[in-house]
């Protein structure tokens, strides 16, 4: 029998060790970094723990190091105090597993950075700092042109996530070399036939020239992503005016936009596109950055026409990388078709502040001042982290550089003392600097001074940023509910068992629309009446 | 013959009887007393005689402690609603309701069982047979050769090789698999290739085939070292009774990797719960019916949420630690019936 006991003890151990190893440190007894005691007159903060997704080009291998050690040069400038930043950057794609490992573990961070669906669950959760009056009393708030975008954020009147810019989102790009050789025009591409057509002829008339049929019309990460909003931006043209996810109605009614007949018409477009093949088949299972790769890639077969993409920064990066594998010199951003109508720019990303829940708030405040409030100075530190490092990211010194040297593709490129240039970039030096984490076209407060002729000298980032905000409509609001917080894994994989049961297996829809009600039915019901009881 | 307990008690009883009779006590009881006394005196007397060797035990006895007792505490999650936010909350056994009645809780349960045993079955299976082919393999350098080349898929961590199946067997253009098939006309050359990963009917082949081919080298060293211990005098003695090689295989070889074999099954039956990392890099939301375990539905539910519930998470881990444990029993039985001693 004691073996027995023992058996099961250490079977037990062994797997708990997996599954329960956090020992337990509840948001009350969340502690700060930072040493030195409390005060309620002034705290003193001697570091700041960050956590970041990959917004921040100033990755490790792009000279994070230079990048910190300025803003720390920058903060003892402008306060006079010594501030260590310690940035934890997660991985871009699986920020969301990561940050759940990281308050698994009990490890919470200062300050982080929250896509909007996060943040939508983390509101009014009590981790979160109320910075409504810190933002109120900001440093910046007479510079703000877009005061909207942060007033959106407030929930029953708190803000609790503070944005430096607007969401952005995205449009689809189509290769010029592909349309010319179909014999089509991206200005002729107005309807949802006109669309499809496009994709059938990049699908079946081999438009890279290779004499086979390997390429597809377009490609994204997934039919639907999920679980991240605004979910359907990857493949705008097919879902149109489908909203997929729990979202407030014109009449402010909330809805489950997944069980409305615009979806059901949506996932039908879907089904066809992939039974005809224009649609890359290994959609499902390619990550953003698989995706993203094919079409760039240097061989095209696999490769496909149109993709939709992040607007701005990402048309001249998409662009960078089609000429540097020799693939194409032109991206085309297609103009919505009529019945997407707009594309959308998504909630925005906020930074948000980790209450230490002691009921003092200078340490918050202290943290506010020091990092948020600096971000928006309109001067060294907004550079900081529109731009990255001086003479690393960017400089206004004279100097003269070529890229793609020896290549049909070299660009010369000089610039006279004084003259504000992004350089090449560290990791790249083929490719030229465009930003830091925040888009100098998106952000919500203008470059003042001696900076304020800090531009980026991106043509296409800003005629892609232009684009957008001329073609974009908001996105729906997240919901705030318990009761989705708690389910959401499972709703998302009902989701997406509707999506490969008709998409890739060729379902019925209805039958597949029928299980996805029967998982979570209840569930959808029970949120939607909490969320419309408020 | 008496039970262990009966003859325990006859040498304590011989043992008082000569305590009474050497005069250190005059009646039963006091010389029971002296027994106990002699007993606990051997015990600290015995640690101490070996006290290097229990102060060498001590750092391995705290890491275990602390590293697998621990953690053992947050069991009691398992009874809370407990999130990264807040204080945990007491709800009872209500994160089991929810666990037994979530479908996709139970599909998980059936899967790990189906996809861990039948991956045993199979690989075991493979492992002996090319175990038989390496030891009757008369080239020592192309034995060699093919053992390191069977070894080494062994040393490719999962996400690698998730990544070449995962480029080889896909249903796009540059999908190798798909390429020669349609090559072949064995599908359509102009239609869509078959999606090996996405597809229900397919996904579990593709698994134990991955399986198979990452761990059967591996699995082979055991049975190659029971093999190279086979007396040669047997098949000294099945050649001259006009055995052929077959035969010699048959009736030398195999009976003498029977007990392996079921050793090798037994060890790795304890440990068919703990099935995770093959499954996570090869699956998608397409398969989960097929494909999803127990450690990956953990996974999703706490990792995918961005506010998961770890209560509910602990709970399904308790689950799974008990049908674990109750697996190392059933085993812990089985080689005693078998091989006459446990496990444990």
């Amino acid at each position: 029998m004691k073996k027995r006991l023992v058996a099961i003890l250490l079977a037990v151990a062994t797997t708990m060790s997996l599954v329960a190893c956090n020992g337990g440190t509840p948001s009350s007894e969340v502690v700060s970094g930072q040493t030195g005691s409390e005060t309620t007159k002034e705290y003193d903060l001697t570091s700041i723990k960050m956590v970041v997704d990959g917004t921040l080009t100033a990755n490790l291998d792009n000279r994070q190091d230079a990048f910190v050690e300025q803003w720390q040069e920058a903060i003892k400038e402008k306060t006079g105090k010594d501030v260590a930043l310690n940035i934890n950057q997660l991985d871009h794609s699986g920020y969301v597993d990561a940050v759940g490992r990281l308050f698994a573990g009990g490890d919470y961070p200062d300050v982080m950075i929250m896509p909007a669906s996060m943040f939508a669950q983390y509101a009014n959760t009590g981790l979160l700092w109320d910075m409504t009056e810190a933002y109120d009393n900001a440093e910046f708030q007479s510079r703000i042109e877009k005061p909207e975008i942060n007033e959106s954020l407030k929930r029953d009147g708190k803000l609790y996530g503070f944005s430096p810019a607007y969401g952005n989102g995205c449009v689809t790009y189509v290769k010029k070399a592909w349309l010319d050789k179909v014999g089509m025009n991206a200005s002729d591409i107005k309807t949802y036939d006109d669309y499809y057509k496009m994709l059938l002829a990049f699908t079946n008339e081999d438009p890279d020239g290779n004499g086979k049929n390997d390429t597809y019309g377009t490609d994204a990460a997934g039919f639907l992503k999920a679980d991240e909003a605004p979910y359907i931006n990857y493949l705008p043209e097919f879902w149109q005016d489908a909203y997929p996810a729990i979202y407030q109605n014109d009449q402010g009614q909330w809805v489950d936009g997944f069980q409305e007949e615009a979806t059901k018409k949506a996932l039908e477009r879907l089904q066809k596109a992939y039974k005809d093949g224009v649609i890359d088949p290994a959609a499902l299972t390619d990550s953003t950055k698989t995706a993203r790769e094919k079409f760039f890639s240097n061989d095209q077969a696999g490769s496909s026409g149109s993709f939709a993409y992040w607007a701005g920064t990402w048309y001249q990066t998409l662009t960078d990388n089609l000429i540097k594998n020799e693939v194409d010199s032109e991206l085309v951003m297609l103009e919505p078709i009529k019945e997407v109508g707009s594309y959308i720019n998504r909630e925005a990303p906020v930074w948000v502040i980790i209450d230490d829940g002691d009921g003092d708030n200078s340490r918050e405040q202290a943290i506010f001042d020091t990092f948020i409030d600096t971000m928006l100075d309109g001067g060294k530190i907004q550079v900081l982290w529109t731009y990255g490092a001086e003479d690393v990211h960017w400089s206004t010194k004279a100097e003269s550089f070529v890229l793609n040297a020896g290549t049909d593709k070299e660009k010369s490129y000089e610039y006279k003392d004084g003259e504000f240039h992004l350089k090449q970039s560290p990791n790249d030096e083929n490719t030229l600097w465009k930003k830091n984490a925040m888009d100098p076209a998106l952000v919500i407060s203008p470059l003042v001074g001696d900076y304020a002729g800090f531009t980026n000298t991106s043509e296409l980032a800003a005629q892609g940023n232009i684009f957008f905000v001329q073609h974009c409509k908001d996105a729906h609001p997240s919901p705030v509910s318990d009761v989705l917080t708690e389910n959401n894994g499972t709703i998302i994989d009902a989701k997406n068992a509707v999506i490969s049961k008709v998409v890739v297996e060729g379902g019925d829809i209805d039958a597949a629309l029928a299980d996805y009600k029967a998982a979570v039915g209840s569930i959808i019901d029970q949120a939607l009446e909490d969320l419309n009881s408020k | 013959m008496g039970s262990k307990k009966e003859t325990m008690a006859a040498i304590q009883e011989l043992q008082v009887q000569d305590i009474i009779n050497t005069g250190l006590a005059n009646s039963k009881e006091e010389a029971q007393k002296v027994w106990k006394k002699k007993k606990a005196s051997k015990f600290w007397k015995h640690i101490w005689n070996h006290r290097g060797f229990y102060l060498m035990f001590l750092p391995v006895a705290i890491f275990v402690i602390i590293l697998y007792y621990w953690p053992m505490l947050g069991i009691r999650f398992a009874f809370f609603d407990y999130k990264p936010v807040g204080d945990p909350k007491w709800v009872g056994l209500a994160n089991f309701q929810k666990m037994f009645s979530t479908r996709a809780f139970w599909i998980s349960f059936g899967n790990t069982l189906f996809l861990s045993i039948l991956k045993l079955l199979l690989t075991t299976a493979t492992s002996v047979l090319v175990a038989v082919f390496l030891n009757e393999m008369r080239l020592l350098w192309a034995k060699k050769t093919l053992q390191t080349l069977i070894y080494l898929p062994h040393f490719m961590s999962w996400a690698v090789v998730a990544a070449i199946f995962s480029l080889m067997l896909s249903p796009s253009a540059t999908g190798m698999i798909n390429g020669i098939l349609k090559d072949l006309n064995i599908i359509d050359p102009d239609g869509s290739g078959i999606y090996f990963l996405a597809n229900k009917a397919w996904w579990r082949p593709i698994f134990f085939l991955i399986n198979i081919w990452k761990e059967t080298g591996w699995g082979t060293v055991i049975f190659l070292a029971t093999l190279s211990g086979i007396n040669p005098e047997l098949y000294e003695a099945a050649d001259i009774d006009g055995a052929s090689r077959l035969q010699k295989i048959w009736y030398v070889t195999v009976p003498a990797l029977s007990q392996t074999i079921i050793i090798v099954l037994i060890l790795n039956l304890a440990k068919v719960m703990n099935m995770f990392e093959s499954v996570f890099v090869l699956y998608n939301s397409a398969v989960f019916d097929v494909s999803d375990v127990i450690s990956t539905y953990i996974y999703r539910q706490t990792f995918t949420n961005a506010l998961p519930n770890y209560g509910y998470s602990t709970a399904v881990g308790l689950f799974k630690s008990l049908v674990g444990g109750g697996l190392v029993i059933l085993c812990n039985w089985a080689s005693k019936k078998i091989r006459g001693r446990g496990i444990l």
